[in-house]
């Protein structure tokens, strides 16, 4: 072939229009390469400033800072609540080769179920493979040595350090300080905006954790990460906020009678609350069976989850405040101050009782079958006898009972700073037609005189009505030193407040709270049983099963003539209130009133006293 | 003697511009691959390439355009057949039957096939046609043009198969094909798009689409061009200077070595580096005119003109994808993004460029 077709010898029309299209290549190059230019021009001289943000949007990554959580102190400093340093075993899922291998060796060693572990590294999946998966949390330092011995084994296992909150106390101290844990949706939800609450953050499920959360959590501080289009931080991160600690809380818990009275309510289900009666500072609550608030400090196994949601005892739920019971006998103080204060009765006002009273042509029994005799409103108190307070109730009417009830702090909740306190029952005729739509019987007034029938209450606002009966004065009950809780002056005549008081202290001087009695203290108080079940009435409690048994209450003050410490104990199936909760009370005495009671010979609390870091003499008296 | 001649001639301008931008890429590669160790050695496979592409653009150069245009079919065939052996024997990277294993090297044949065709349509345009094109030379040089495109859509490669279509619109309008039959050919093509719109599989159908509303899929494609645009734009005026770009040493962009280099450029050295790379391609497309134009002969101006389309197509399509204004497809930009047998294959076609502009004079 020859192609030296010399362009000389061409026609010119050819060529002219040959001319002409390279022409146009030549303008399409200089306009496509041109008209790119301007679209650069447009995005990176124009555009500059919002690309320029975009792409810091990209690179840059807030990543929280969890602040410190506050420390909880006792009144006298003891630490309730910490957070401690821990150490998490993690398995690093970059670049893992082999983590079937690795996770058959971890069991070997660790015991974890292979299952379980390799269950958890499936459900990881979704996530960025720079989070590592924690094999264990808050592992100590024989598990780290058994994993660091086999360094070989294990290429892809490190060590991460994490913080948990810490309670020194355990279990003593549940249902006063709580527990921890991640938000949940719902509370993200409910609350987001105004506390500023993220994903991921910890907050206070219970207790004084949550109902101090805000200022127990702090704020949280952020600082700016660069990222890579996975999200895997890179380089050096720049503090942006500087996380603001949570502040410390001093509560008015006394960590000693704390210990003691969870010790002495042993394996009962049952509430009590100690408290100051002049002021409403809590020196210690206890609702049992507890829990250990360590549990949720980590993640917490399913199993664990399951077997205290499940326990029919819940062990989560406080029964100091949220678990009302009828007071029974206890009822009988706030009977005889409105029997006194409403005029039915007057302090030498008497009643035969022979055992049991006809009223409204049904029968109705004392608990002692062959009655009482002939009885005054402080032999009536001492002795708890029925048949006295049918017919005061019968005089007085539903009304009056309702009237100082509430004066009392019955029917609603005593404001004490805890989450998930009830309100309780206070019966009276517009209740009863509101929630029942039922009228008000003659009848009830009767069950509601000796504390039974429609009448509920919780241990919180039995303590706060002894503290009334005790000071003259309703405290508002608190857990937290700080704050303005003013208790609010009783409208009863002293008189009548006497004698009440002489009557409650010969109640454990002779009577059924006889189990409270401290060498050298006088203390007053009450016993009471709730009925369970209508056949318990007048059968000796010994006799039935536990769970058929009434509940047990002793409520009261010490010592008598200067009140520093108000009580309500309730122990559930515990029959008599003399027999179960008034020894309670009695070990818990014995610690706060250690220093005036006689040398004990018991060594342990001896040991008690001296171990005590922090503590200070019990006979100090509790000034706020 | 003679060879003095030819070599004191030699378009040292054109050389330069090559090399320049071969430069670039080099830096562009290195920059958007040092934040991975697994790809970080890249630019150093890619300056071996470059220097193998320097070694056969000196052959190109060497032996006579005509000679080339003798051998035309023979190497056209050749590629046809190597492309028939990526079909059978080639290695899937990606989805793709693009490559034949070399070894230490892979070949993608359809970067050869590119320069051959040239070759081959350059040879055809020369040696048959006189005047104006006759539509069964139009229809031969669609059958040249359409095998090559029809083996490499079965790989599938669409982005390499489109770049043959430049190439062949430049051949007909330099075969001097009547206007009426472009203007026809157009019509027909607006006609025959639904139809061609149904043949594309979906995911290409949806790239089409990202295209004029980018925010449709800002994870998948739209992603891309997101980001593509992020990092152009948040280049300014002079760059965040080279390796310190953040959208490509933190791996936002997609393909960022190759396909989006030019994205990685225009982060890095700003405005100013884009203005400086599409002026030096500028440059590199009017010399291959220029060299048309003072060619001795017919084929050396068709074989040129059928260079600077078939790199324009691919600068045009590139650059469009890279901006956004074109759908992703995997077109590379001519001597910046790393492969070396492209590399080779745009060597070989700038060649034959300063071939022809070397021999200008009759001898």
């Amino acid at each position: 072939m020859d192609y030296r077709e010399r362009w000389e010898l061409k026609e010119y029309l050819s060529e002219q229009r040959l001319s002409r299209r390279v022409l146009l290549l030549q303008v399409l190059v200089s306009t496509l390469l041109v008209g790119y230019l301007a679209v650069f021009w447009h995005l990176q001289i124009t555009g500059a400033e919002e690309y320029r943000a975009l792409a810091e949007n990209n690179r840059l990554r807030r990543i929280p800072i969890p602040p410190t959580r506050g420390v909880v102190l006792d009144r006298n400093g003891a630490v309730l609540a910490s957070t401690r340093p821990a150490l998490n075993l993690v398995l690093v899922r970059e670049g893992l080769v082999d983590a079937e291998g690795q996770l058959r060796r971890l069991t070997e060693v660790l015991g974890i179920p292979y299952d379980e572990l390799a269950q958890r590294l499936v459900a990881m999946r979704s996530r960025p493979t720079f989070e590592p998966l924690v094999i264990r949390e808050d592992v100590g330092v024989a598990e780290i040595a058994k994993v660091e011995a086999r360094r070989e084994w294990f290429p892809a296992v490190e060590i991460e350090e994490t913080s948990l909150r810490d309670y020194p106390d355990g279990p003593a101290v549940a249902h006063v300080v709580g527990y921890v844990g991640e938000v949940t949706e719902s509370q993200l939800a409910a609350q987001a905006q105004e506390a500023g609450l993220q994903q991921g953050d910890v907050v206070g499920k219970a207790g004084v954790e949550r109902a101090y959360d805000d200022r127990l959590r702090g704020r949280r501080g952020w600082k700016l990460v660069t990222v890579n289009a996975v999200g895997r931080p890179f380089g050096d991160a720049e503090v942006g906020r500087v996380p603001e600690d949570g502040s410390s809380l001093r509560l008015t818990i006394d960590a000693r009678l704390q210990r003691k009275l969870v010790e002495a309510m042993g394996e009962e289900v049952g509430a009590g609350i100690f408290m100051d009666p002049r002021t409403g500072e809590v020196l210690a609550l206890a609702s049992t069976p507890g829990y250990d608030p360590n549990v949720f400090a980590g993640r917490v196994p399913a199993a664990v989850w399951q077997s205290l949601l499940k326990d029919p005892k819940r062990p989560l739920h406080d029964r100091a405040i949220g678990s009302f019971y009828a007071p029974g006998s206890t009822f009988k103080i706030l009977m005889s101050v409105a029997g006194l204060e409403s005029g039915s009765i007057g302090p030498g006002s008497r009643v035969f009782c022979t055992g049991s009273a006809v009223i409204y042509g049904r029968p109705f029994l004392c608990w002692k079958k062959g009655g009482h005799g002939s009885v005054d409103v402080h032999q009536a108190l001492v002795h708890s006898c029925n048949v006295f307070y049918y017919l005061l109730g019968r005089d007085m009417g539903i009304d009056a009972i309702t009237k100082y009830g509430a004066m009392f702090h019955y029917g609603r909740t005593t404001g004490i700073d805890l989450p998930g306190e009830t309100r309780a029952v206070l019966p009276s005729v517009e209740w009863k037609k509101k929630v029942r739509n039922e009228p008000w019987y003659a009848g009830d007034t009767i069950s509601v005189s000796i504390g039974q029938g429609l009448l509920a209450v919780t241990p919180v606002q039995m303590a706060t009505m002894v503290s009334g009966i005790a000071t003259g004065s309703v405290p508002t009950p608190h857990l937290s030193r700080e704050g303005d809780f003013p208790p609010e002056k009783l409208a009863v005549r002293p008189e009548t407040l006497a004698v009440v008081r002489a009557a409650l202290a010969d109640v454990v001087e002779e009577g059924t709270g006889r189990r409270a009695q401290l060498p050298g203290i006088s203390v007053a108080g009450k016993t009471g049983t709730a009925q369970v079940f209508k056949k318990s009435a007048g059968i000796d409690a010994d006799k039935l099963a536990k769970e058929e048994r009434d509940h047990a209450w002793f409520v009261g003050y010490a010592p008598a003539e200067n009140p520093e410490i108000a009580f309500a104990v309730v122990i559930e199936h515990g029959g008599h209130g003399g027999t179960t909760a008034a020894p309670v009370v009695r070990q818990v005495l014995e610690v706060f009133f250690e220093a005036r009671l006689p040398k004990a010979p018991d060594p342990r609390l001896q040991a008690a006293a001296t171990t005590r870091p922090g503590g200070t003499d019990a006979a100090a008296p509790l000034a706020r | 003697m003679l060879r003095r001649r030819w070599l004191g001639r030699l378009d040292v301008a054109t050389l330069w511009t090559t090399l320049a931008l071969a430069a670039a890429g080099l830096l562009a590669i290195a920059s958007a691959t040092h934040g991975d160790p697994a790809r970080a050695g890249l630019w150093k496979t890619q300056l071996l390439w470059l220097m193998v592409g320097l070694v056969v653009l000196a052959v190109v150069v060497a032996v006579d355009y005509h000679l080339w245009a003798e051998f035309a079919y023979a190497l056209y065939g050749v590629s046809v057949v190597l492309l028939l052996a990526v079909l059978l024997f080639g290695k899937e990277v990606g989805g793709n039957k693009s490559w034949l294993d070399l070894g230490p090297v892979a070949f993608q044949p359809s970067e050869l096939a590119k320069w051959t065709t040239c070759l081959a349509l350059g040879a055809y345009l020369a040696d048959r046609v006189r005047g104006a094109l006759r539509l069964s030379q139009a229809a031969t040089m669609g059958l040249i043009a359409g095998l090559p495109v029809a083996l490499i859509a079965r790989q599938p490669d669409m982005g390499t198969a489109l770049t043959f279509v430049p190439i062949f619109c430049a051949a007909l309008l330099l075969g001097g094909l009547r206007w009426r039959w472009v203007v026809g050919a157009a019509i027909l093509a607006a006609l025959l798009a639904p139809l061609g719109w149904q043949r594309l599989k979906p995911y290409q159908q949806e790239r089409i689409r990202t295209v004029f509303q980018p925010e449709r899929d800002p994870s998948g494609v739209g992603y891309q061009i997101r980001q593509s645009k992020i990092a152009i734009g948040s280049g300014g005026l002079v760059g965040k200077g080279p390796f310190e770009g953040t959208q490509s040493g933190l791996n936002f962009l997609p393909a960022q070595h190759t396909d989006f280099v030019l994205a990685v450029l225009a982060e890095e050295l700003g405005f100013i580096g884009v203005a400086a790379i599409l002026g030096l391609f500028h440059f590199l497309l009017w010399r291959g005119i220029l060299a048309a134009r003072s060619s001795q002969d017919r084929l050396g101006t068709y074989l040129s003109l059928l260079v600077v389309s078939w790199l324009l197509g691919q600068i045009a399509i590139n650059v469009g994808m890279v901006l956004g204004l074109l759908p992703t497809i995997g077109v590379p930009l001519p001597l910046l993004s790393y492969g070396g047998t492209a590399l080779l294959a745009v060597m070989s076609g700038i060649g034959i460029v300063m071939n022809v502009r070397t021999r200008r004079f009759v001898n």
